[in-house]
């Protein structure tokens, strides 16, 4: 500044102040309760909003809510808490300053000073009620809190005394200086074969094969002159290639599959496998490949249809919303029933909230967010955003295409409609013939129908080994016997020593296809017709029960019931056999009948008419009845074909309630203020907020959402991906709980490189390839992970990044390298995933992990068909999420468990045959092969040590157990 | 665990809440980012417990927890209700038109079978378990509980994890958290699904939720073993030596150049762990060495095959509690199946003949183990619990003569160490319908099990995805009324 402006400015400042004075003496009043103002927002809102206002705010314990001036002037329980300019007379002071509030956390001096402060100047509050979520304060964050402020610019740190190679990139220069504050030092370049092994994991998930290392180490050597020094340029080659893999969106895709808590069966009671979400799961593989935009993702997540209507490569997106557990058991409680959607709305809305903001949203279901400033409004707003997708299977193809397909299935229908009808009025000539002859028929059917509270039989003594019931149909459908239930049949004795001879006790035996329970098998079996018990039932998958006695016998009687007591009125009725015939054998061979339903009268009209027509229909009917059933069955054989487009688990969007309203407590019984959808408060001003109307159109919401989150002015989203990446490149992300932004959370190690990843990425339009690239080739990424006692001293997480930390293969790399080194892994994309367990239903589903893999499943990890509440050898075992939430780090345990089925399962030792097979094939005796295992495993050479207990155990025990002790090796697993 | 001792038992107690309220001096910094001193104090999240050991001096050393699931009917079990025998037939007042899980309902409905007082308490409870009729003075009742769900497999995660969705760790995971393991050798936290499968909502059940996978609940039951833990059948025990001091050779080179990576001792120490179980636990699941006298008083060799495998059970269970397995989660049937009430105890429609299937299969056990751990003295440092998801409605379900599920009241009990016997605390109504005198929550259940175990219930917390997780949720009061 030159001086003569200086004094301008000085003259100009001072002219100010005597101006200033001016006013304030004219207008004393103002400027009073503008101080009174300030002090009020500065100091006294943020200390009761912190301190006071989460039971005494919206929760208003005690009945005194101190939000605003009149609520807090009107006093609670105990009657008026502030009398304006006197402090000692307030109990509002007087329970501060006596420690008793708030409760069991006093306040400091200072802070009762600022309330005695307040009161004695009038206790001002504004017009305006004190946000409680506007302040951070000891308790809580509030809008001011550190991750919803805008990103910062990137400024260079001091890091003088960096070497040269520290100073080029931003990255390395915000750990570096971080670093020098603590006194500490980065730790020098890894070695060749050490940046190569962890590259090819970090991105491929896979090891580097010999001759990856062979040539990564000749370009090493060719550019360097040195053994092991890592190559500028081939190092840059490596990273590019490893990028351009289809292995890499295998890897990194799985990760995002863990935060939005991908998972192929719904959970809960029923946890019934889905089939058709696969897809999903091929597309974030895909789209990681191509490097598709994050922020395109984003958006295709939560509107997938919108951004891309008829495309299904694009709208199968939105299985991020439904691909969620959630309860699907029927429940006729209309209270409950309201719950449990509310339950899954608000798993969609925590997974939302989670996986892009980095907030948990779902903590302000029942009240405002204890930590965070997200109100019970803003959840129910997203709430709203959310209200017309339910969980379940949407076509997706061109809407024309779509439309056709719905107009065809619509004329098919009306088609059979129309053959029905036709074959109706033939039948009914049939039926009129019968009830003509209603007085013969009569004659014919004298006994009384069959009851499900029991049926006897009674016919002439014969002999018989062997009885058997035929069921031509049940009530609950006239054309089939299948799925008839009985709780006991019984075979009499004739004679004087009568007795029920079907009896396991009396060595006969049931059989008869039954309803099967794979984990408890007999559940349903025939013998529960002969365990003399009138309580569990067969349940026949067929429509033949037949029980072989102990001996032969003479019998002259037959006793059998589905309902014996009638207490199951209902089910009863419908499982009960109606139309049957008993036939008796002594070989089981041949069969003679001695009984049937047949003289017994119909149990209703539709079973008699049944009985017309096949009893009177003519010829000529018969055979244009036939013709019709085929016409029937080739429309029904039409209406079964598939879509000509994909029918998948992206959720069924449904209007969305008329008018949403906050649910009091999360009840949804409770109904508090209406809400729209709209945009959360916590971001203003620097997101365009959005507010729709109550009747906005389902689709138009999500829209919104997605482009809300991805604003360009939001801080938060960005933030939140940036740490994400350094999460899963260094182990620990630079936020150490990636799902968590808010105060529970962790703050920041290095909140300067955290904003200047998300601004990079934001630079390269949201593509993660080129953010992997920049942070690969830091120094910081290349450092060896050789420890050093002073840093371990003082940073034994290693959260400052003095080397690179080491890590344990996760459950997908373990597996997958087992199948690599075995030289049987299967790199086919895509499709249908392949299962580790039985997958048993019986009304629920039961997961049974295999002993054995069997080669269809050797496929890499991301491949299987990962279920909820599922324990699978190997997978579960090392830390592979349930994930029942979004997962965004997983744990890194060591168990028993891990050591029993890496070391006994078959699947080891089938990995360890196929790894001897291979050495066999690639190398001629025991040493070379001990070297090539060595290589493949390890990247390394066998020391002699080594090669020589190596030597031994195959020349004792085979080259298997030479392999299985490998695979179970820690070097294979561990990466430095 | 040997790993567990590093980082589960040993850590420094480090509440977040306070560890907060000390860093947090300063709001600025707060909001900027921590300091290094900060840095260094915070652990990896996810990775250890707050707990040096337990908070004050606890009564229970281990814990038995006993589940019937499908919703064992209290009305019919364990809380006599005169006036449902009286008003039997008549409708229940003010719900003539309630819609419960299934529907419809029709009128109240007596229990088929009476209740018949028994022990010097005088306690009435249901003539069809003669055998635990023995056992009432030593029982706490809870008569007044009620769930969050009326659905079975959301009703049995709440009743074991405090919580109706999946992902949170059940009671036992939480305590192996909070206690760990006495015995290096076996597994912290068993569980023991029924013959007949495992119970609604499956694994879950004994899930370690969000906590470090070695403290999720380990299968085993008496037909069938700990998976992987028999040496394969085609390796002989030379080839497995050869193979094991191989790689022992590999790690310890490994590990010898990485000194200051604690995972690898651990996971060497897994390995070793790994073989003393598979000496140790076959020999706790050989039920051959107890005397014929035991085996008949549990009921192994019964005729009835049903009751025969719980009793195997059972006497497993208490094997594996004699060698301080921490928790113990033994089921009695199990899931939902093709009739409502044939697997468990969810009597929709022929009330009488499913109890008097499953009564006796869980009655004789059940008594048996209770006396047997009474006699080994076991009980005075055992907690046993008896568990099922909610309770059933005093009206029949309509034209069935079963009852519907009953979330709004329900009975549990407890019984052994710390708890004084023959009380019942609380109250459905009189027809049994929904918890009315001194009402408890499942939470104030654990609130009391986390008590005798010495543990305060508030102070045993675990972040995961933006609070600090508790097994009590946000709830939970010690039920001081049945400690004795």
């Amino acid at each position: 500044m030159t001086r003569p402006f200086k004094q301008i400015v000085l003259q100009l400042f001072s002219l100010c102040v005597v101006f200033l004075c001016v006013v304030v003496f004219a207008d004393q009043v103002d400027a009073e309760s503008d101080e009174r103002e300030i002090y009020f927002q500065q100091q006294v809102a943020p200390l009761l909003s912190g301190q006071c206002l989460t039971c005494h705010g919206s929760e208003q314990k005690g009945e005194l809510d101190l939000r605003s001036r009149a609520t807090a002037y009107a006093g609670g329980e105990s009657g008026s808490v502030l009398t304006p300019g006197k402090p000692e007379e307030s109990l509002l002071y007087e329970h501060v300053s006596s420690g008793a509030m708030p409760p069991e956390k006093p306040l400091s001096a200072e802070q009762i000073a600022i309330l005695h402060r307040w009161i004695e100047g009038g206790a001002y509050y504004p017009e305006e009620p004190i946000d409680p979520l506007a302040y951070s304060s000891q308790t809580r964050a509030g809008y001011d809190w550190w991750s919803l402020q805008p990103l910062k610019r990137f400024e260079t740190e001091d890091v003088k005394e960096a070497s040269p190679l520290w100073k080029m990139s931003p990255i390395d220069r915000l750990i570096h200086s971080r670093l020098q504050q603590e006194n500490l030092r980065p730790s020098s370049p890894a070695t060749a074969t050490t940046i190569l092994r962890r590259a090819t994991y970090d991105l491929t998930g896979l090891p580097p094969t010999p001759e990856e290392l062979k040539d990564f180490s000749v370009a090493c050597l060719e550019e360097t002159g040195q053994d092991h020094a890592v190559g500028e340029q081939a190092y840059t080659q490596l990273i590019d290639r490893l990028l351009a893999s289809p292995r890499y969106g295998e890897r990194w895709g799985r990760h995002w599959l863990d935060v939005v808590r991908f998972a192929e069966s719904n959970g809960f009671e029923r946890n019934a496998i889905i089939n058709n979400v696969w897809p999903f799961r091929d597309y974030v593989i895909r789209s990681f490949n191509e490097d598709k935009p994050f922020d395109r993702l984003g958006r295709e997540h939560l509107a997938g249809d919108q951004v891309g209507p008829g495309n299904p490569k694009i709208e199968i997106g939105t299985a991020f919303l439904s691909c969620g557990p959630y309860d699907d058991v029927s429940n006729q409680d209309p209270v409950r029933a309201a719950q449990i959607r509310a339950d899954g709305l608000d798993e969609i809305i925590r997974t939302t909230g989670e996986s892009f903001l980095g907030l948990t949203v779902g903590c302000s279901r029942c009240h405002d967010h204890k930590f965070d400033p997200i109100s019970q409004k803003d959840y129910y707003q997203f709430y709203a955003i959310f209200s017309g997708i339910r969980h379940g299977s949407r076509f997706v193809g061109p809407l024309d295409a779509r439309k056709e397909y719905a107009k065809k299935k619509q004329s098919l229908g009306e088609k059979k409609v129309d053959l029905v009808e036709q074959k109706s009025a033939i039948e009914a000539h049939s039926i009129a013939r019968g009830e003509a002859q209603l007085a013969e028929y009569a004659q014919q059917w004298k006994r009384p129908a069959a009851s499900p509270q029991g049926n006897e039989e009674r016919f002439d003594p014969v002999d018989a080994k062997y009885v058997r019931m035929k069921i031509e149909s049940k009530q609950g459908n006239p054309r089939t016997g299948n799925g008839c239930m009985l709780q006991e049949f019984e075979i009499w004795r004739a004679g004087e020593e009568a007795s029920n001879v079907a009896l396991a006790t009396n060595g006969a035996s049931a059989k008869g296809k039954a309803r099967r329970a794979r984990d408890f098998e007999g559940a349903y079996g025939p013998q529960l017709a002969i365990d003399g018990s009138y309580s569990a039932r067969w349940i026949g998958y067929g429509d033949t029960l037949t029980i072989q006695l102990g001996k032969q016998e003479t019998i002259d009687r037959i006793f059998f019931a589905t309902d014996r007591t009638g207490a199951d009125e209902q089910r009863g009725r419908e499982t009960s056999p109606c139309e049957y015939r008993i036939e008796i054998s002594l070989d089981g061979k041949t069969w003679k009948q001695v009984a049937s339903s047949h003289d017994r009268k119909p149990v209703n009209d539709t079973h008699r008419n049944i009985r017309f027509i096949r009893s009177e229909a003519t010829e000529e009917e018969e055979q244009q009845r036939n013709e019709i059933y085929q016409q029937i069955s080739q429309v029904d054989r039409e209406l079964d074909r598939p879509a000509p487009f994909p029918s998948w688990w992206i959720g069924d969007l449904v209007d969305p309630p008329k008018e949403q309203h906050v649910f009091l407590r999360g009840d949804p019984q409770k109904k508090g203020p209406s809400v729209r959808p709209a945009s959360p408060r916590f971001l203003e001003p620097q997101v365009m907020a959005f507010d729709l109307s109550a009747e906005a159109p389902e689709s138009n919401r999500r829209l919104a959402l997605a482009e809300w989150i991805f604003a360009d002015g939001n801080p938060l989203t960005p933030r939140v991906l940036a740490n994400r990446i350094w999460h899963y490149h260094f182990g620990s992300g630079l936020v150490a709980t990636p799902n968590d932004f808010g105060f529970m959370g962790r703050r920041p190690s290095h909140p300067g490189l955290l904003d200047y990843l998300a601004q990079r990425l934001q630079q390269e339009d949201w593509r993660l390839k080129p953010l992997h690239r920049e942070i690969m080739l830091s120094q910081t990424y290349r450092q060896s992970g050789t420890a050093n006692p002073t840093a371990l001293a003082q940073d034994a997480n290693c959260r400052l990044l003095w080397r690179f930390p080491p890590r344990r293969l996760s459950s997908e790399e373990i597996r997958d390298t087992l199948l690599r080194l075995a030289d049987v892994l299967q790199l086919k994309m895509g499709g249908p995933g392949f299962r580790l367990y039985d997958y048993l239903v019986d009304n629920v589903s039961t997961y049974v992990p295999l002993d054995k893999h069997n080669a269809t499943t050797y496929r890499r990890a991301v491949y299987h068909q990962n279920v909820r509440a599922m324990e699978v050898d190997l997978m579960s075992d090392f830390d592979a999420p349930q994930c029942a939430f979004s997962t965004p780090r997983r744990d890194n345990t060591t168990t028993p468990l891990q050591a029993l089925s890496l070391w006994n399962h078959r699947f080891t030792l089938d990995m360890a045959e196929q790894f001897a097979a291979r050495l066999r094939h690639e190398a001629t005796d025991s040493s070379a092969q001990i070297e090539r295992a060595f290589l493949l495993a390890f990247n390394r050479k066998a020391d002699a040590q080594e090669q020589s207990a190596g030597e031994r155990l195959i020349t004792q025990h085979g080259l298997p157990a030479f392999c299985r002790a490998v695979l179970n090796t820690n070097e294979l697993i561990y990466l430095d | 665990m040997p790993e567990q001792k590093t980082s589960a038992h040993r850590a420094a107690n480090s509440d977040r809440r306070s560890f907060f309220a000390r860093s947090l001096g300063n709001v600025t910094t707060a909001m900027m980012g921590l300091g290094f001193a900060e840095l260094l104090a915070e652990e990896t999240p996810g990775t250890k417990s707050l707990l040096t050991g337990p908070h004050f001096p606890a009564k229970a050393k281990r814990v038995l927890q006993i589940f019937c699931p499908g919703a064992a009917s209290h009305v019919d079990l364990w809380e006599h209700k005169p006036e449902l025998e009286k008003r039997d037939g008549e409708p229940l007042p003010g719900e003539e038109n309630f819609l419960s899980f299934q529907g419809k309902n029709g009128n109240l409905m007596r229990s088929p079978w009476p209740f018949v007082p028994a022990g010097e308490s005088g306690k009435r409870i249901t003539s069809l378990l003669p055998h635990l009729q023995q056992h009432v003075d030593r029982i706490a009742f809870v008569h007044s509980l009620s769930s969050k769900s009326n659905t079975h497999g959301p009703g049995c995660i709440f009743m074991n994890t405090g919580h109706v969705a999946e992902g949170f760790p059940a009671a036992g995971a939480w305590l192996s958290y909070a206690l760990g393991s006495e015995n290096q050798n076996l597994p912290t936290y068993v569980a023991i699904p029924d013959i007949r499968g495992e119970p609604p909502n499956g694994k879950a059940n004994w899930a370690g939720g969000f906590l470090p996978a070695q403290h999720q609940g380990i299968m085993l039951s008496a037909h069938r073993p700990i998976r992987n833990l028999q040496r394969p059948a085609d390796i002989d025990t030379h080839a497995e030596t050869g193979a094991r001091d191989f790689r022992q050779l590999l790690n310890a080179r490994h590990a010898a150049l990485r000194s200051e990576n604690s995972e690898l001792a651990a996971r060497m120490a897994a390995y070793e762990m790994a073989a003393r179980m598979q000496l140790s636990a076959p020999e706790v699941a050989d039920l051959t060495s107890e005397s014929s006298t035991t085996h008949t008083l549990y009921g192994t060799d019964h005729p009835n095959q049903l009751l025969a495998a719980y009793a195997r059970n059972c006497m497993l269970a208490r094997r594996l509690l004699e060698r301080d397995v921490r928790y113990v989660n033994l089921y009695c049937s199990s899931r939902a199946s093709g009739v409502d009430g044939l697997l468990n105890w969810d009597a929709h429609k022929t009330l009488k003949l499913d109890y008097e299937r499953h009564c006796p299969v869980f009655d004789q056990p059940t008594a048996a183990l209770i006396s047997d751990l009474a006699q080994r003295g076991m009980l005075d440092d055992t907690l046993v619990l008896w568990t099922t998801e909610f309770g059933r409605m005093p009206t029949h379900q309509a034209s069935t003569s079963g009852r519907d599920h009953n979330p709004d009241g329900f009975t549990c009990w407890m019984l052994g160490a710390g708890v004084r016997g023959g009380t019942s605390y609380g109250a459905t109504d009189p027809f049994g319908r929904r918890s009315e005198v001194d009402p408890a929550t499942v939470w104030d259940f654990y609130a009391t099990v986390l008590h005798l175990l010495g543990l305060d219930h508030e102070q045993l917390t675990y972040y995961h995805n933006g609070l600090n997780r508790r097994l009590t949720d946000v709830h939970g009061h010690v039920i001081r009324q049945i400690i004795s």
